[in-house]
């Protein structure tokens, strides 16, 4: 029970990270790597302010900490046409020393006694309770938000970007604000994802976002894998689904003797590496079939 | 309306490969014409519409359109009054949108206010009419993803977008270039429709040297970056393409070389 519901909750409170790497993968086409330093800077943010009374307004400090991360990626990769990895790159070299910073100058920060948000909302739900409450309030309302903006004349200006930019130059749009704009509110979401992480574990490491561009990007083929995406909002809902599953197939891979916590990014990194190979392997079939099947009546 | 005095642009300056693709081309529209363009390659043609979108600004010379100067404002500001449609069909629509995203994408904004839901239905219903209008049967297909289109289909989709907020400038850079014959033709009529129903001030340009005689209303033929014929009303009328061949050969001291425009063959 316990392992159910901590993977389910773990799973929507990723399935933040999993729609902000959704938001600068597919729809702007970018493997952005400031999520590494957004998601670090959203937690570091969100347990500083905690520990000193705020758990609300480190939540908004996370979200407006990562969107402005987002935003400097889309200004160099926009203005400064540095390429878009380096880009992510940068940002998130550039952010250790500021995470280092807002935690105090250590690399992790406990705030076990102070009142997190899951702690006030504990009072009238019970702990776990409040647990699933939680995530489930900060994932419903993000995924609900970002459906509706994605419907709006500026989401459908930033997903016919990433699909055909040169188009988007030709109809008036700014083609680099609405590439700049995808990633802050990725970015966004990403450090959200982060500040809700440093609430519900108690703590703050500055190590905690390494690795967050491969572990979203496997919730998020998963997803795809389970709901085929035909419209946005479906895909949306796919990479919370895909982050809740991810966790389920974790919780239980840890069940195994010889299975350590380290392997987890190995896992991740084959699963990503297998799903977006498929379309070459099955290229690759196909000739090699065509191929047969010409050599039967030459 | 259009305006264009004197531009130069010159590519690779001061190196060998330095390349006058405007030559102190000057060129005057006034409203509600519909020029087509001719020339072989290299003249210069897609070079002007470049100048005239924005794509790069000239090295010298001004450009207005509808009496505002627009030789240095960005790309994006001047397409709000300009619709291009390219010769490549994949280049004028978002494949992964579907049809009335697209045609949103151009229409809503000067309706709705950039955080204004894209689609609404009486919106939709003004884009179900216009595509009616082609007949081509994309008005049942709306929810299509553009990507899943004809070639043809997908030009037409973006000649809507285009023209469905009617711009100050229409230009068309072999638009059906690409296209086998018959749709080609179709979907000539349908341009034709359009400009005539909207009376857009249109460039056109063109392989096809029978119809750049035949269709609008004054022919301009481009070489080395200069216009070295321009006619229009009467004279026009009575040009035979032999004429215009002959007329190429002494001007540009070239010989027609190319087959493509010599056959009509677009």
């Amino acid at each position: 029970m316990v392992l159910i519901l901590g993977s389910l909750e773990l799973g929507m409170i990723y399935g933040l990270l999993a729609l902000g790497i959704f938001i600068t993968f597919r729809i702007l086409n970018i493997p952005d790597l400031t999520c590494e330093g957004s998601f670090t800077l959203g937690l570091s943010l969100s347990a500083a302010l905690t520990r000193v009374g705020h758990p609300f307004l480190g939540m908004i400090a996370g979200i407006i900490g990562g969107m402005a991360a987002g935003g400097v990626t889309g200004f160099l990769q926009t203005r400064c046409k540095i390429h878009p990895i380096l880009a992510g790159i940068l940002v998130m070299s550039g952010l250790y020393p500021i995470n280092l910073l807002i935690l105090g100058g250590s690399p992790n920060l406990a705030i076990m006694n102070s009142g997190t948000i899951f702690k006030y909302a504990g009072a009238f739900l019970g702990n776990e309770g409040a647990k699933i409450a939680v995530s489930l309030i900060f994932t419903g309302i993000t995924t609900i938000a970002l459906a509706m903006f994605f419907k709006t004349h500026t989401g459908l200006a930033i997903r016919a970007t990433g699909d055909n930019e040169d188009m988007v130059r030709a109809s008036s749009i700014n083609a680099d604000g609405m590439k700049a704009a995808a990633l802050s509110i990725g970015n966004g979401v990403i450090a959200l994802c982060g500040a809700v992480i440093a609430q519900y574990q108690n703590y703050a490491d500055i190590n905690s976002g390494a690795g967050t561009l491969v572990l979203g990007l496997a919730s998020v083929i998963i997803g795809e894998v389970i709901i085929f995406r035909r419209d946005l909002t479906l895909s949306l809902i796919a990479a919370v689904v895909g982050s809740i599953v991810y966790r389920f197939i974790i919780a239980l891979a840890m069940k195994l003797p010889f299975f350590d916590a380290s392997y987890l990014k190995l896992v991740s990194a084959v699963i990503v590496a297998v799903a977006l190979s498929i379309p070459a392997i099955k290229a690759r079939a196909r000739l090699a079939r065509i191929k047969k099947e010409g050599g039967r009546y030459a | 309306m259009l305006d264009i005095q004197n531009v130069t642009k010159v590519f690779g300056k001061d190196t060998v490969n330095e390349h006058t693709a405007l030559d102190d081309l000057s060129l005057h529209l006034d409203k509600g014409e519909f020029v087509t363009i001719v020339g072989s390659n290299g003249a210069g043609k897609s070079t002007l519409f470049n100048a005239i979108c924005g794509t790069f600004f000239s090295d010298s010379g001004h450009i207005s359109l509808d009496g505002a100067d627009i030789t240095y404002m960005p790309e994006h500001k001047r397409s709000k009054m300009i619709g291009r449609v390219f010769q490549d069909p994949m280049k004028g629509t978002s494949p992964n949108l579907t049809i009335e995203e697209n045609i949103a994408l151009a229409y809503a904004r000067s309706k709705h206010g950039p955080l204004g839901f894209a689609l609404n239905k009486r919106d939709l219903k003004i884009f179900r009419d216009a595509l009616a209008d082609f007949d081509m049967g994309l008005e049942d297909r709306m929810k299509t993803k553009v990507g899943l289109l004809s070639g043809g289909q997908r030009q037409v989709v973006t000649l809507l977008m285009c023209t469905v907020v009617p711009p100050k400038l229409l230009l068309l850079d072999e638009h059906t270039a690409a296209l086998d014959p018959a749709t080609s033709e179709k979907i000539m009529k349908i341009t034709n429709d359009m400009i005539r129903k909207n009376n857009l001030t249109t460039l056109m340009i063109t392989h096809n040297i029978n119809s750049a005689l035949k269709t609008g209303t004054r022919t301009i033929m481009m070489d080395s970056g200069s216009i070295i014929l321009d006619i229009s009303g009467e004279e026009r009328d009575k040009m035979s393409l032999n004429e215009l061949l002959d007329l190429y050969t002494r001007r540009s001291k070239k010989v027609f070389d190319n087959d493509r425009m010599l056959l009509g063959t677009e």
